[in-house]
């Protein structure tokens, strides 16, 4: 019965390949005609071959929001990598509250971006936020994120870093919850200590699940946009924009949308770099259990 | 012995940060709701000693009627996304667990490869064959884009629970006549109901929250809760605070109570989504 249903399995897989191709497919490639046209509001498409990408790379602006987004996709990726990790590792044992204590931890995935914002743009609100006053009275210094551009990017990765660590958590908790006990066990009793012991042991056997933590975050960060938009709108003089406000601005505040979707392209072919061995291995898994 | 009392402390103090960190500011947010206006900035912060007050509730809503509008369109544009995900995801989610085929292998690779590439690019093209269509400012726009980006998941995730469930079952039921529909609906969807719930935890969360493409695709008609926020965030001015804290617990609220909930599931949904494969 599960073999000559052919018609019968197109059918229901049909409704989620529309939905993919219609919205994200067929566009991600119409992208590619439009980054070498040249059209705004109303008008047609005007051939106009690599002058988009001239257009860009020849931006500064296009390549300070390249560095930036490199800068905080790294800062943002490796600190949650290193903080889910201590913190799995410490939650790795049983005792009274631990359910509490996991809710807690993964509730700021509930928390919008726009509602994250508001939490940390409020407590370092120049002048009056509570981090601000501290910052200024216990160091002497002044964080001023609406002045500084690095200070800027720093308090966008800090927001993004504080929105997405539920999810690195939860993979790489998973993955330890799983290292077998003996295992680590018989390394003791080899005489390993316990930073051995995590090293040779727990790390060798969640490193798969580290890989796929690190390349989802990767992909995700690169689409960095609400954060960065609501703490600074890029500003000032366009200093903290990444790749994705560049894109909003270009295409929805100047309505110049060729240079828009050059900009798009070269998100494209970032993410699907960093996407590549994980789906060559995917494809690979998949073509074996045909 | 005295190993085993340090290790214990350093766990603590970790634990105790992180739970710090993760709290804290959902904490002062939700509690300088309760404040007068001289108490949120009040240094040192004021953190239980303070007399509540409803104030900043009451003029939330007297000075923004939009935002329980944009409230009532973040429900319908988070229903309708989940229930579209919900009944495609099944449907394909069978498909990819029971047949095999050279082609649906190669499309179900394909879902993933779409997965991968960042969803503010299609806004590109798809913006000005929305307003041909007329579908800007509309919560069916929102509701196609939103479930776009998350059936590939969800599919995957009730593929790998409907896996579980055994053939024979469905076996015996054909025997007596049962349908392929019948079978979905008195068979799989019964018994994959943890399935269901993880994979439509994840396309919730973030319909509720989502702030791109809200902002980019909707004007007032469709303006969903996150874009009034912003936008309350943008006419800030000294006393403003209390108000927007007020809109913040309230954007929150529901969907934070909804995330514990069902955290379970969402450990349950990361594994099977993304670690498998």
């Amino acid at each position: 019965m599960f073999e000559a249903n052919r018609w019968v399995a197109a059918l229901m897989v049909s409704p989620v390949l529309i939905l993919l191709f219609a919205i994200i497919g067929i566009p991600s490639v119409f992208v590619i005609w439009l980054s070498l046209t040249e059209t705004t509001f109303g008008t047609d498409p005007v051939f106009v071959g690599l002058d988009n990408y001239r257009q860009i790379f020849g931006d500064r602006i296009f390549w300070r929001a390249t560095l930036n987004t490199f800068i905080v996709v790294n800062v943002v990726v490796y600190a949650e990598l290193i903080l889910a990790l201590i913190i799995a590792v410490a939650l790795n044992f049983r005792f009274i509250g631990k359910g509490l204590v996991f809710s807690i931890l993964i509730a700021p995935y509930a928390v919008s971006e726009v509602s994250a914002v508001v939490m940390w743009k409020f407590a370092f609100e120049p002048g009056i936020g509570v981090f601000n006053v501290l910052l200024k009275q216990a160091f002497g210094i002044d964080f001023n994120w609406t002045r500084n551009p690095m200070q800027g990017l720093g308090l966008i990765s800090l927001v993004s870093i504080w929105i997405h660590l539920p999810f690195t958590l939860i993979i790489l908790y998973s993955a330890i919850a799983t290292v077998p006990e003996d295992l680590k066990a018989a390394a003791r009793v080899e005489g390993a200590n316990e930073w051995q012991v995590f090293r040779h042991v727990t790390l060798r056997v969640i490193a798969p699940a580290i890989l796929i933590a690190l390349m989802f975050r990767y992909i995700f960060a690169m689409r960095l946009f609400s954060e960065a938009w609501l703490l600074t709108e890029g500003g000032p003089a366009r200093m903290t924009e990444v790749l994705g406000i560049y894109l909003y601005r270009t295409a929805f505040r100047y309505f110049d949308f060729g240079p828009a979707a050059a900009t798009g392209i070269a998100m494209q072919i970032l993410s699907l770099l960093v996407a590549s061995y994980y789906l060559y291995r995917l494809y690979k898994g998949m073509r074996n259990n045909v | 012995m005295f190993e085993r009392y340090l290790i214990l402390g350093v766990r603590s103090i970790i634990l105790a940060l992180a739970v710090i960190w993760s709290a804290f500011p959902i904490f002062m947010v939700v509690s300088s709701s309760f404040k007068t206006p001289i108490d949120i900035f009040a240094f040192p912060p004021k953190f239980l000693a303070f007399t509540p007050t409803l104030e900043n509730y009451r003029m939330l809503f007297r000075a923004w009627p939009q935002f329980v509008e944009g409230l009532w369109n973040s429900l319908i544009v988070t229903v309708g996304a989940t229930v579209l995900t919900a009944v495609v995801s099944l449907a394909a989610g069978y498909a990819y667990s029971r047949f095999k085929s050279r082609w649906l292998t190669l499309s179900a690779f394909s879902m993933i490869f779409l997965r991968m590439l960042p969803p503010v690019v299609v806004t590109i093209p798809l913006f000005p064959v929305v307003n041909q269509f007329r579908l800007n400012d509309t919560h069916a726009l929102l509701i196609l884009l939103y479930a776009a980006f998350f059936v590939s998941l969800s599919t995957w995730i009730l593929k790998t629970f409907i896996d579980q469930i055994p053939r024979e079952l469905e076996e015996a039921a054909e025997v007596e006549g049962a349908t392929l529909f019948q079978r979905l609906t008195r068979i799989i969807l019964p018994l994959s109901v943890h399935g269901m719930v993880a994979a439509c935890v994840f396309v919730v969360v973030f319909a509720w929250n989502e702030y791109m493409f809200a902002l980019i695709f909707t004007s007032s008609e469709a303006k969903t809760a996150p874009l009034v926020l912003a936008e309350i965030t943008g006419t800030l001015e000294g006393v403003q605070w209390g108000v927007l804290f007020a809109a913040a617990s309230v954007q929150l609220a529901p969907i934070l109570v909804f995330v514990l909930i069902v955290q379970k599931y969402i450990v349950i949904g990361l594994t099977a989504g993304a670690v498998k494969g």
